[in-house]
């Protein structure tokens, strides 16, 4: 298990970045395309030359070629080697251990049942599916128990349902083995599933790093910023449940909150991301939804900022433009939404 | 596709077809199977197959290298030196022969080569020179494209597995580019047995000496025995052939052993 320290990395696209990422932490760092997630990643990894210091737990490994830093990497495209199986890909990440052969089939035999691939190791990677491949990479990334592991937009290529899945999947194995991960990627909601601790990463640059739910909701107000502020709804305290939830009453209506530690609030957030609306009513218990009316939309990089009024409270909510274009949103219309439990915070 | 388009195919067909059977029929098979057996086929056969997979071998010591080295690196005058490293493949065999004729001639290596016991020229020797000097750059060329294929990627996940350069080497960048690298080598082996100018300048055209298939043709075509010549001739395009067949399996290989597709 390590603690990673960057100090002031540089090269042509990363303008100086210093960050710790501590033991056994899974950091995850989000940014749009071009951010210089990847660099960062190939620069820890050795892969690519820089300025500036790396050291794990104290020492300094930027002087190392890649090979002796032991620092996995989990690639954006796997890299396993086509030619080989499952278990002889995972054979080869075990070549630089002084472990006899039965050690080494011991531990191909766990991290194959570590990642639920015991049944496939004879095969080839041409012959497994993209969830399966996934599993396979991370199982050689990991089966060297390497200090650090370092993840590039890990499920960035699969359909949402095994995108999720294995969110889960990685988040068991990390408590499982507490390696120290760093992983970069784009989508919000992956970052929030997985990190301890989060980044946001602009043009080279670390803009904000801390608990994940505070940069979710301290946001930038940019426009086309890669993170939207959240919104924060003013609300009248009204009871507790007993069963970890909060009944509140706001401008949309009433609301069901997840409890904070006992921490009285007199204010909600929610990041425009997870502001679900329709032009429909939604079925259901009229529980954590809202009716209003669409005052404004923008459009920015691919995504739709829509500003609703909820009575006199101004919300945003945030999709992407084929989903507004596949709801057929129209300014001045009424609107209907949903607020899930799991993504309101009293504050 | 209209008549006139299929043209160039008919002629290019004709063309072919009847330089083989120019070849085929102008003895009958009887006198060509009785000359496929004498001694002088056979020592011909027997050289050129010992002096092309010599060649070969050397080739591909030399080529395979080369190739990953331009394949993966970066440096002024690299354009320069794969021109020049090409130059084989178009000068004319003959001229290659002249070139090495005076490189291991006595007023150059051969005295020095002399001295060691080591004899060159007008020598088996020579025939494996010239057919090595032929075949290294072909075995460069699809060896470098081959590389270039695989991409450095694989090699960055095999560094951060903890493999040194040897190792990623010869366990994933040799592997994967196999394919190309075969193909190189078949093509390779393929001039070198039929490869004749620079072969004729350093070995020379020496009856059961340096006696290779095309030099075999050239003794006896110019002696007038057509037998001898046309047995040999058909040898080497049987192996030409057998070649060609060995390429498209190599190009048949089952997709879940090599890199996926971009």
């Amino acid at each position: 298990m390590a603690e990673i320290t960057l100090q002031d990395l540089r090269n042509p696209i990363i303008k100086g970045i210093s960050m710790d990422i501590r033991d056994r932490e899974l950091l995850v760092l989000v940014g749009p395309s071009g951010a210089g997630k990847t660099t960062l990643l190939n620069m820890v990894a050795g892969l690519i030359p820089h300025d500036g210091r790396i050291l794990v737990d104290g020492e300094r490994v930027d002087g190392l070629p890649p090979s002796q830093r032991h620092i996995g990497y989990l690639f954006q495209d796997l890299l396993l080697f086509p030619h080989m199986s499952v278990k002889k890909n995972l054979l080869t990440a075990l070549q630089r251990l002084s472990i006899t052969r039965s050690e080494r089939n011991e531990r191909i035999s766990s991290m194959l049942e570590l990642c639920h691939l015991t049944s496939l190791g004879d095969r080839l990677p041409g012959a497994l599916s993209g969830g399966e491949k996934q599993r396979a990479a991370l199982a050689r990334a990991l089966v060297a128990s390497p200090k650090v592991l370092l993840l590039d937009e890990p499920f960035s290529s699969l359909d949402f349902r095994t995108a999720r899945y294995l969110r889960l999947e990685l988040k068991r194995i990390h408590s499982q083995l507490g390696t120290t991960m760093l992983a970069v990627t784009h989508n919000l909601e992956e970052a929030q599933d997985l990190g301890d601790r989060m980044g946001v990463m602009t043009g080279g640059r670390l803009e904000q790093i801390g608990d994940v739910q505070e940069i979710m909701l301290q946001g930038r107000s940019a426009e086309g910023g890669f993170l939207e502020k959240a919104n924060v709804l003013p609300c009248a305290y009204q009871e507790s449940l007993g069963n970890g939830l909060i009944y509140v009453q706001s401008a949309g209506g009433p609301l069901f909150v997840p409890e904070d530690g006992g921490k009285p609030f007199s204010r909600v957030a929610i990041h425009p991301r997870h502001v679900y609306i329709s032009p429909y009513p939604p079925p259901g218990p009229q529980v954590n939804r809202f009716q209003g009316r669409i005052r404004e939309i923008r459009h920015a990089g691919g995504m739709a900022h829509v500003e609703l009024m909820v009575g006199d409270q101004r919300v945003h909510a945030q999709m992407t433009t084929e989903q507004a274009q596949a709801l057929s949103l129209a300014s001045e219309s009424p609107i209907y939404g949903i607020l899930k439990l799991r993504d309101l915070h009293g504050c | 596709m209209n008549r006139v388009s299929l043209l160039p195919l008919v002629v290019l067909f004709l063309f072919t077809a009847g330089v083989l059977s120019a070849l085929f029929f102008r003895l009958s098979p009887g006198e060509i199977i009785a000359a496929l057996g004498s001694d002088e086929t056979r020592f011909a056969l027997r050289l050129s197959l010992m002096t092309s997979i010599a060649a070969t071998f050397l080739a591909l010591i030399l080529g395979v290298p080369t190739g990953y080295v331009l394949a993966r690196t970066d440096f002024p005058g690299k354009a320069i030196l794969d021109t020049f490293l090409d130059l084989p493949l178009v000068i004319t065999p003959l001229i290659a022969g002249i070139g090495l004729l005076f490189l291991f001639g006595q007023n150059m290596l051969g005295a020095r080569l002399g001295e060691w016991g080591i004899h060159i020229l007008f020598t088996p020797w020579g025939a494996v020179l010239a057919q090595t000097f032929v075949a290294s750059p072909i075995v460069m060329r699809s060896s470098r494209a081959a590389f270039e294929r695989v991409g450095p990627r694989y090699e960055w996940a095999a560094a951060t597995l903890g493999l040194r350069p040897s190792q990623i080497f010869f366990q994933i960048s040799l592997p994967l580019a196999r394919q190309g690298i075969m193909a190189g080598t078949i093509l390779g082996w393929t001039r070198a047995m039929g490869e004749f100018g620079a072969t004729l300048m350093v070995a020379g055209a020496i009856r059961f000496k340096t006696e290779t298939l095309p030099i075999a043709v050239y003794l006896n075509i110019s002696s007038g025995d057509l037998g001898t010549a046309l047995s040999c001739a058909w040898v080497l395009m049987a192996t030409g052939f057998a070649m060609l067949l060995a390429l498209r399996w190599i190009g048949q290989t089952p997709r879940s052993e090599t890199l996926p597709s971009r």
